[in-house]
């Protein structure tokens, strides 16, 4: 296991102040503060060479596991061991292993050329000079700032700074990579690349990778398996198929109607998803449909019928609003 | 080592991208020396003598302690409360390099940019004006006198860190920060040479750290301390160092257990 996690749990301190100036007064005087619970005792393991997507909506604590993941957090509780370290104790082989991506970080010096954050990394990750020359021109061709090497950080636009962060975070090429919503201010080509760059790494380099995104695409593209983390707590950890099995065990049947008719025609076939002449969706539970088709084919004048697995995105999104 | 070396010298192409800002800052360098100087010709004029001092030693002071100043005083190592307090510090956590050594390193840079350019400016004010100064002779109080500023910008360099280490626990690291800043240039002999307060206030101001940023070092090279005063004021100041090692290192440590990564 690279990954193993057993318990965790992390809380903060937060402090609450009432709104306006009465408020930032009496805060001055004596302050409120309150536990948050970040993540609650979650456990869960990954093997070597593993691309785990991690999802859950904003606050359900997923960076918080993967700051925590990557050493940056103290675990309230719990134990945690990546690549056989207590990551939290911040060892040389821990950290010359491991990168943690986020989509909106900035460790590239300001003023500079980007290629001097690197060659920094370079010397901070000791990479010898052939090791970073192969990386360098990997990824920045890959990543399509080959060009950009030379300007000052500060004159590069959002996305193409978002890459050569990218770049400084993988220059030592990290056996565990921790990837905290990396397409975030990607244009679509871009997402795309990044995504095939990610499939690609993690074959290459054998690589054992965790992502977080709210683009769903990313997760339905890159990973197999996933946790779904609500409020702290894994709802949900196995293969994507599984997900929709479980929690979805229903197909959408969508019909193109001929010419239009009461709902009542086909009310009883099934849930109604959505009705706009001349577009009808029907949800039916697996085990039916092959009986609800037919039946739609024979009362109904169709002209266009398919049959498709629901939205990974809707699934989600059901599982988070029944579980709130 | 090579990581640090590459850190000092991105600093040093960073202060040298702001052209403009760069002139700019060592402009006032000279001016600020200029008027000292000016203030102090005109207040003991050749051949007089103020507080014990003639005016060869005064204005060797007062010069002297202006440059040590802009040696030993110029650290980085306050940023560190806004680092924590942003969330630039996971950038440093997540990589196997030191952060004290970091921003050592930063300071580095700093102070090597401000000393090259001092001797070049006051080569030339020295050839323009040629100020009755003190140069001292003797080797071993100028060897002494450079133990005492290593010494001095070790300790300042702990004192703003750990008063950036606030930060870990409270976002307001600038009050203390600048409280700070004000006692420091009164204590530290900044504004005149301490030994003309009274005897007793001036005893107590030798326990203290304070006295070993600026004072010490320019009271050395001036030949006027003691080898036995010498050495008893590098036993303090050492001690002062070694201390204040010791608190940061434990406070940081302590920091790093309560630390939120937020922002990020």
């Amino acid at each position: 296991m690279v990954i193993s996690v057993s318990h965790l749990s992390k809380y903060y301190k937060v402090y609450q102040k009432e709104p306006g100036f009465l408020g930032s007064i009496k805060s001055l005087v004596s302050r409120k503060y309150e536990t948050v619970t970040a993540v609650d005792d979650i456990s869960f393991s990954i093997s070597e060479g593993e691309l785990v997507g991690f999802i859950g909506p904003n606050g359900a604590g997923k960076t918080t596991t993967l700051k925590c993941l990557s050493g940056l957090l103290y675990p309230s509780g719990g134990k945690i061991s990546v690549l056989g370290i207590t990551p939290w104790e911040r060892k040389y082989e821990f950290l010359a292993r491991i990168a943690l991506v986020m989509g909106q970080k900035n460790q590239l010096w300001w003023d500079l050329p980007a290629l001097e954050t690197f060659l920094l990394n370079k010397e901070i990750y000791n990479v010898s000079a052939k090791k970073f020359n192969e990386s360098l021109s990997e990824l920045s061709s890959l990543l399509k700032v080959d060009q950009l090497l030379k300007t000052p950080v500060r004159k590069l636009s959002l996305g193409e700074r978002m890459k050569m962060e990218l770049i400084a975070s993988l220059i030592h090429s990290p056996k565990v990579l921790f990837l905290d919503e990396p397409t975030l201010g990607l244009d679509v080509v871009m997402q795309q690349n990044l995504r095939d760059f990610i499939k690609e790494y993690n074959k290459s380099h054998h690589a054992t990778i965790i992502l977080t995104s709210h683009y769903m695409k990313d997760v339905e593209s890159l990973c197999k398996r996933v946790i779904i983390i609500n409020l702290g707590k894994i709802i949900f950890d196995g293969e994507l198929g599984r997900l929709a099995r479980q929690h979805a065990p229903y197909k959408l049947i969508k019909v193109i109607l001929q010419r239009h008719i009461e709902e009542s025609a086909f009310r009883t076939l099934g849930r109604v998803a959505k009705f706009q002449y001349p577009e009808l969706i029907l949800i039916s539970p697996n085990e039916k449909i092959s009986e609800v088709t037919s039946r739609l084919l024979k009362q109904l004048p169709i002209e266009d019928l398919t049959i498709q697995d629901p939205e990974i995105e809707d699934i989600i999104r059901e599982i988070f609003s029944s579980k709130q | 080592m090579n990581k640090y070396l590459q850190i000092a010298k991105l600093t040093w192409d960073e202060t040298l991208v702001y052209r403009l800002n760069f002139t700019m800052w060592r402009v006032r360098v000279v001016l600020q020396i200029l008027t000292l100087y000016f203030l102090w010709v005109s207040l003991i004029p050749s051949g007089t003598s103020l507080f014990g001092y003639n005016q060869s030693s005064m204005l060797t002071y007062i010069l002297g302690t202006s440059i040590v100043g802009s040696i030993v005083l110029s650290s980085r190592s306050y940023v560190v409360g806004d680092e924590i307090n942003n969330g630039n510090l996971s950038n440093f956590l997540l990589k196997p390099i030191n952060y004290f050594l970091y921003w050592f390193a930063r300071d580095v840079g700093d102070k090597a940019m401000n000393i090259i350019f001092s001797v070049v400016e006051l080569a030339v004010l020295f050839a323009i004006l040629k100020p009755p100064l003190f140069i001292q002779t003797e080797g071993l109080y100028i060897l002494l006198a450079f133990v005492a500023i290593v010494l001095a910008l070790i300790m300042y360099f702990l004192f703003n860190f750990l008063l950036g280490l606030i930060g870990f626990w409270s976002p307001e690291v600038w009050a203390p920060r600048f409280i700070f800043l004000v006692l420091l240039n009164f204590f530290a002999g900044g504004l005149f040479p301490l030994d003309i307060l009274p005897k007793f206030i001036f005893s107590i101001f030798q326990l203290l750290p304070f006295t070993y940023l600026l004072y010490f070092p320019i009271k050395i090279y001036l030949g006027q301390l003691t080898i036995i005063e010498i050495f008893a004021g590098i036993m303090i100041s050492l001690s002062w160092t070694i201390l204040s090692y010791v608190v940061v290192k434990y406070i940081w440590r302590k920091g790093l257990l309560v630390y939120t990564a937020q922002g990020r």
